[in-house]
């Protein structure tokens, strides 16, 4: 994803049709009780009643008289704040569009509970509707219900647009000649969008494109927040891919009779399958996934393609069968997420560790796993910055295909990201430490580790929430089984280590419109790369 | 020689990354977790009455005009708990760092089958609970008669102190804003299955901007008096 493009926006679309009545299942509207008075100048003081008033303030009239003391509108009876009362029922109103029975999930009261107006639930409940997303406001009341000690919980909702755009991503891929100066290999762009209350449903739809030369990805997303009123999300995506992958970048010898005579070899493959998956709250930090995926793969590969490692001439592996084959894997997530915030935290963690196995017994042509662990932590410094330090490490293990492998590009800033599975650019590793990662375009194996430094710059309430400046540094490395057992000939000491640096800088901007991240590593990227070719092996 | 150039950058970069990181490296202001006013000076004036109870200063002022939104006032009969916080900090004129505090906090609840309000009013030395009608409630819950503010053994004889006064309705304790910025970073259904950082969180966190800390914030000083 081109970090300086948008990175979300929520849009305003057309207003919500009115689709059903406002909902009332108990009784009549609730008094309305005046405004008071007190707008205009501030209130004047009340009379000091006790001690000697302070010369030069504000002279202090007479103690009130008893007369006074009598007229006074308080009731001088012994109070008690705490009251309890029997829920008669609860009555959803302002909802236009989404459905009662969706708003009432959330409310964790039933008729005949015994109500304690003190409960925090009653609190909770506001906040949960809300972080539901299909709720501009919020409010909770109660009135009397048919009999002395009874009462109604009223919910009072008002809705808000509810399709957001998750993502967009627009962008320039680059292939480089030799001497490592890019050219424009093709433009890219896509979108994700989730209608995330489908007819009042509470049911979320998504869909998503990915469009490049050659290149298409569609995906069709389902998902059911409380699936069948449990506490359990269901997911269902279906995805569609036309791709094509690129390896080597000179001096590659192809045997392909439907593709013109080029310094690369391509790779064509389509896939067109599915997913289902559940996931459920451990706790309120926690969650944990379990996902199945069932895909049919058609490749078309050159008959044969080689291309140099290091001084060798070598087979290029397209981590793909020619022909068609089928990928069936289950994949099991656990997330641990303590952040305050989303887009700009400021303290808190985020562990996420998943498991991918890709079994015969389960029909798959492929057998392998995949292990990744992400963690990432944020500290709130003393002087008012942030500081974030974060981990990644993978592994692949086994005959994966070829869009489940560590891509360059996802573990370096300076090359843009795959977007839905599709990569565009052809670009090796920057390289800036000389190493054979610049051989390296896909790996069974990743590690990287980065630090931002953040430097919060505005703060707001209106449509721009806050506005902070990054700078990034990490490193990070890629590799396969053969770099560690037999390195590619021609490096030699530390240069036979797959690693290389990654950087950013830029603005992070949290707007209504979502978040953006305007960062300098797409131009830096641009630049001419600095350590050696693919294939320029050093003797 | 390519290598010994890649060295220098490696050191150049790590050079950078620690001036960075330095205190004081970057030239922003840092955000402040305290809610107690940051230049008290400047805040709106508002008249108070003061009285020296023996060796003890005493405050009466009103702040009914926080409960000035009709909405509020709704709120305040909903039947659920209403809030009024006021925190009344004592300043040395010229300083903004306070050298004692006088809380007061109201909470009232309308009894909906009784016709009153319920109210708990908890300051320095005393607390207790009333029944009052709605005016009652304005006065008992929006003016603070003869508070305990400080000893003037705290003060220096001759400096002119004033009060600082915040005053928020229905605010939200830290736990339950804790509670809800993770609902908010991680809306149900929203994460899923698909990648689990999705931004649709920050969509969402808009609403964590609109909720606040308080339903109302009303902040003014008071005149100076001089011990």
């Amino acid at each position: 994803m081109r970090r300086w493009l948008l990175a979300s926006i929520a849009v305003v679309l057309v207003p919500v049709p009115a689709r059903a009545q406002a909902v009332r299942t108990w009784g009549a509207e609730p008094d309305a009780r005046p405004a008071p008075s007190a707008a205009g100048p501030p209130p004047e003081p009340p009379p000091a009643t006790i001690g000697t008033p302070v010369a030069g303030s504000t002279a202090a009239p007479p103690t009130p008289s008893a007369a006074e003391a009598s007229t006074a509108p308080i009731v001088r009876t012994p109070g008690a704040v705490g009251l309890k009362y029997t829920l008669e029922g609860i009555e959803v109103r302002g909802n236009t569009t989404t459905l009662a029975r969706v708003v009432l999930r959330y409310v964790p009261f039933r008729a005949g509970d015994v109500l304690d107006v003190a409960d925090p639930e009653l609190e909770a409940t506001r906040f949960r509707l809300l972080g539901t997303g299909f709720f501009r406001d919020v409010q909770l009341s109660l009135r009397r219900g048919t009999r002395r000690g009874y009462v109604v919980l009223v919910v009072d909702v008002s809705e808000r647009n509810t399709i957001v755009v998750d993502d967009l991503w627009l962008g320039l891929s680059a292939d480089v000649v030799p001497g490592g100066i890019p050219r424009p290999l093709t433009a890219y762009g896509g979108a994700r969008v989730t209608e995330t209350n489908l007819a009042g449903t509470g049911v979320a739809l998504g869909g998503a494109f990915a469009v490049a030369d050659q290149q298409l990805a569609l995906r069709v997303r389902l998902a059911d927040p409380q699936f069948l009123r449990t506490n359990w999300v269901a997911e269902a995506e279906l995805l569609y891919s036309a791709a094509r992958d690129f390896f080597g970048n000179r001096d590659v010898l192809v045997d392909d009779p439907t593709q013109p005579a080029e310094d690369f070899a391509v790779a064509q493959y389509k896939r067109f399958g599915g997913r289902i998956g559940a996931g459920h709250d451990l706790g309120i930090s926690s969650q944990l996934f379990l996902e199945y995926r069932l895909e049919r793969i058609d490749a078309s590969l050159p008959r044969a393609a080689s291309d140099d490692r290091g001084e060798d001439v070598e087979p290029i592996d397209f981590m793909l069968p020619d022909g068609s084959s089928i990928l069936s894997t289950l994949r099991a997530t656990f997330v641990n997420d303590t952040r305050d915030e989303p887009f700009l935290p400021t303290r808190g963690h985020r562990f996420e560790a998943s498991l991918d196995a890709s079994l015969t017994p389960l029909g798959s042509d492929y057998t392998y796993t995949k292990l990744q662990l992400h963690a990432a932590k944020w500290f709130a410094l003393p002087w008012g910055h942030v500081l974030q330090l974060q981990g990644f490490a993978g592994g692949v293990f086994g005959n994966a295909p070829l869009f489940e492998r560590f891509y360059v590009g996802d573990l370096s800033d300076l090359l843009p990201d795959r977007v839905l599975d599709l990569s565009f650019d052809r670009r090796p590793a920057p390289n800036f430490l000389n190493t054979d990662i610049v051989e390296i375009r896909y790996g069974d194996y990743a590690a990287k580790v980065d630090a931002e430094y953040r430097v919060p710059l505005y703060r707001g309430s209106r449509s721009i929430y806050g506005v902070d400046f990054f700078g990034g540094f990490g490193f990070y490395g890629l590799a396969n089984e053969q770099d560690f057992v037999e390195h590619a000939r021609g490096y030699t000491g530390f240069s036979t280590w797959p690693i290389d640096l990654t950087f950013n800088a830029g603005l992070r901007i949290e707007t209504q419109a979502g978040g953006f991240v305007l960062g300098v590593s797409n131009l830096v990227g641009l630049i001419p790369v600095r350590g050696q070719q693919q294939g320029a092996a050093r003797p | 020689m390519t290598t010994l150039r890649s060295g220098r950058w490696v050191v150049r970069a790590f050079a950078l990354v620690a001036w960075a990181l330095a205190p004081g490296g970057a030239d922003a202001q840092p955000t402040t977790q305290s809610q107690q006013p940051t230049r008290p000076a400047a805040l709106p004036p508002r008249q108070a009455n003061y009285a020296w109870d023996k060796d003890l200063l005493r405050a009466s002022f009103s702040y009914r005009d926080v409960l000035a939104d009709p909405e509020l006032m709704k709120k305040l009969s909903s039947g659920l708990p209403t809030v009024i916080a006021m925190r009344a900090y004592v300043y040395r004129e010229g300083a903004d760092t306070p050298v004692a505090l006088a809380p007061r906090v109201c909470r009232v609840v309308y009894d909906l089958w009784d016709e009153v309000y319920r109210v708990h009013i908890s300051e320095p030395e005393r607390e207790r609970d009333q029944a009052a009608v709605l005016d009652g409630v304005l006065r008992l819950c929006t003016d603070a008669r003869d508070l305990a503010v400080v000893r003037r053994a705290l003060l220096t004889a001759g400096q002119a102190y004033f009060l600082g006064v915040v005053v928020d309705v229905n605010p939200v304790s830290p736990e339950m804003i804790e509670q809800m910025r993770r609902w908010m970073s991680r809306p149900t259904g929203s994460t899923g299955i698909g990648p689990s950082d999705a931004l649709f969180g920050s969509f969402v966190q808009l609403f964590v901007r609109q909720i606040a800390t308080s339903d109302k914030t009303l902040t003014f000083r008071t005149q100076s008096v001089v011990p």
